[in-house]
């Protein structure tokens, strides 16, 4: 099997058949740099020095010209031919709290959440390890390229892994998904990956920020709050961004956990005035992030985020936070769903 | 306006991190006898663009942690994972001195 050295040594691993050289990595447990695994946010970006890599996708959004012209590649798009030399700077950060393994999972159940949001739940004969927050690549029958997608439960012992999805019109795997998959169907399941995790040990009160399909960490987040054993005088405030009335959800699952309308908030806004008015929608008619703005006021610069969403989502909250507010960046932990 | 440095501190294609008390650190750079001031913290994490290397030609400088990028003259991100643009500020070149509008003192954090 392909050995990969990092750095001339600095750390040293092997890659299975037909892995990446970000995942292979990852198993064993070396912190390389990443955050969507999936060829589009550009945090894996690293230089070969000897050896030779096959580019599952060489068009990736994730590289640049100029980094094409200095030769860069992306650690999660490529496989190893035999042994390599890669230069990349690793983090610590990354090192797997829990080292990523692939599964076979069984879908057993489907159920509806909104007009196009559906809860596929599977089950895989070993336990469900991961935290609260992250994600998992699942391969699915007929569908070229695995996708990732967000964990929405917390870890359990039943090898319970439940996600909220979707329907990307047009898309290969949500369409395989909400038209062809059955229960009893078998997938591939590779996790856990994903550095937006719940920081339990933080102090600080947290803000869970979602849209779209973001919904389902940001609930995983939620739940791990609010399983701490005692309530430690933190709150947390949820707030989700909908396009129209019609994609508002969330409410039914955060209602169930404890302290819920006390020290567990949830908020929502609807993003397009129209489809607002037509709905008779009596809610709050704006961008999520202006909503966060309004309603945290001065207790903004001392929170923790979580948010996950669209990319465009996720800068608008960036901007608010991080350039306009100051908020250090290691306090937001975010996933941009590419 | 306030004086960051003399211009010969940052030889061309280079850069110098600048540190005022109360506030995040700046970056100045000179691009071929242009200087810029942006923020010395990069958008997407917590990295010193001033290690950075900077690419003269395309008037861009990489972070030194995920190689993102930004415009130098601009801040608009120029490379992934960057996509929240830098903070510039206006800068004005007095005798030898390198000034800029940073606001005097921004609060930070708790
Ligand atoms: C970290 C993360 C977590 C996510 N979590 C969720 C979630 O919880 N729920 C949810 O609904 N969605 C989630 N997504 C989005 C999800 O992974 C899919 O992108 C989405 O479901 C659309 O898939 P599709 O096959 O239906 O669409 P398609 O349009 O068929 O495929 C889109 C995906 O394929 C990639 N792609 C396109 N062309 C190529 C190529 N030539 N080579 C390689 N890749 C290519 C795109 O970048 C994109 O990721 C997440 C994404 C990321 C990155
Ligand atoms: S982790 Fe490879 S591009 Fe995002
Ligand atoms: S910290 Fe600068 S690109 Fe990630």
């Amino acid at each position: 099997m392909p050995l990969i050295t990092v750095n001339d040594g600095e750390a040293a691993f092997v890659c299975e058949p037909g892995d990446t050289l970000l995942r292979a990595g990852l198993r064993s447990g070396v912190g390389l740099p990443y955050e969507c695994g999936v060829g589009a946010c550009g945090c894996c970006r690293g230089e070969v020095g000897t050896g030779e890599v096959i580019d599952h996708w060489p068009a990736a959004p994730g590289l640049s010209d100029r980094d094409r012209r200095k030769g860069r590649i992306l650690a999660c798009q490529c496989s190893p031919v035999g042994d390599v030399q890669l230069r990349l700077r690793l983090d610590p950060a990354a090192v797997p709290a829990i080292p990523p393994r692939r599964r076979t999972a069984t879908l057993v159940a489907v159920n509806d959440v909104t007009h196009d949001i559906r809860e596929f739940v599977f089950r895989s004969e070993e336990a469900a390890a991961f935290l609260p927050g992250q994600f998992a690549f699942l391969s699915l029958p007929g569908v070229e390229r695995e996708r990732a997608y967000s964990m929405a439960n917390l870890a359990n012992d039943r090898g319970e892994w439940r996600f909220y999805i979707r329907r990307v019109p047009g898309g290969d795997a949500t369409g395989r998904l909400f038209d062809t998959l059955k229960p009893g169907a078998e997938v591939g399941l590779d996790a856990p990956y994903g550095q937006a995790y719940l920081r339990a040990e933080s102090p600080r009160d947290i803000v869970c920020i979602a849209g779209g399909s973001g919904l389902a960490p940001m609930l995983s987040v939620t739940r791990g709050y609010a399983a701490r054993t005692a309530r430690d005088g933190r709150r947390l405030d949820f707030f989700y961004g909908a396009r129209t009335p019609a994609d508002v959800c969330g409410q039914a699952e955060l209602a169930m956990l404890p302290g819920y309308g006390e020290d567990l908030g949830f908020q929502v806004a609807v993003s397009d005035a129209e489809a607002a008015q037509a709905a008779g929608w009596t809610g709050r008619t704006s961008l999520v992030h202006e909503l966060v703005e309004a309603t945290l006021g001065d207790r903004l610069g001392q929170c923790e985020f979580y948010l996950a969403g669209p990319p465009g989502m996720i800068e608008a909250l960036l901007q608010l936070l991080q350039t306009k507010h100051r908020i250090p960046p290691e306090r937001i932990h975010f996933d941009r769903f590419f | 306006m306030k004086m960051l440095c003399n211009t010969g501190d940052v030889p061309a294609g280079e850069s110098r991190r600048i540190e005022l008390p109360g506030r995040p650190p700046l970056a100045v750079f000179n691009l071929d006898g242009s200087f810029y001031v942006t923020d010395d913290t990069c958008t997407h994490g917590d990295a010193s663009l001033c290690d950075g290397e900077i690419d003269t030609d395309d008037g861009v400088v990489e972070c030194p942690y995920h190689q993102g990028a930004f415009e130098i003259a601009t801040g608009r991100p120029a490379g992934a994972p960057c996509t929240v643009a830098l903070r510039v500020y206006p800068v004005e070149i007095r005798g030898e001195a390198v000034y800029a509008a940073v606001e005097e003192v921004e609060t930070a954090c708790p």
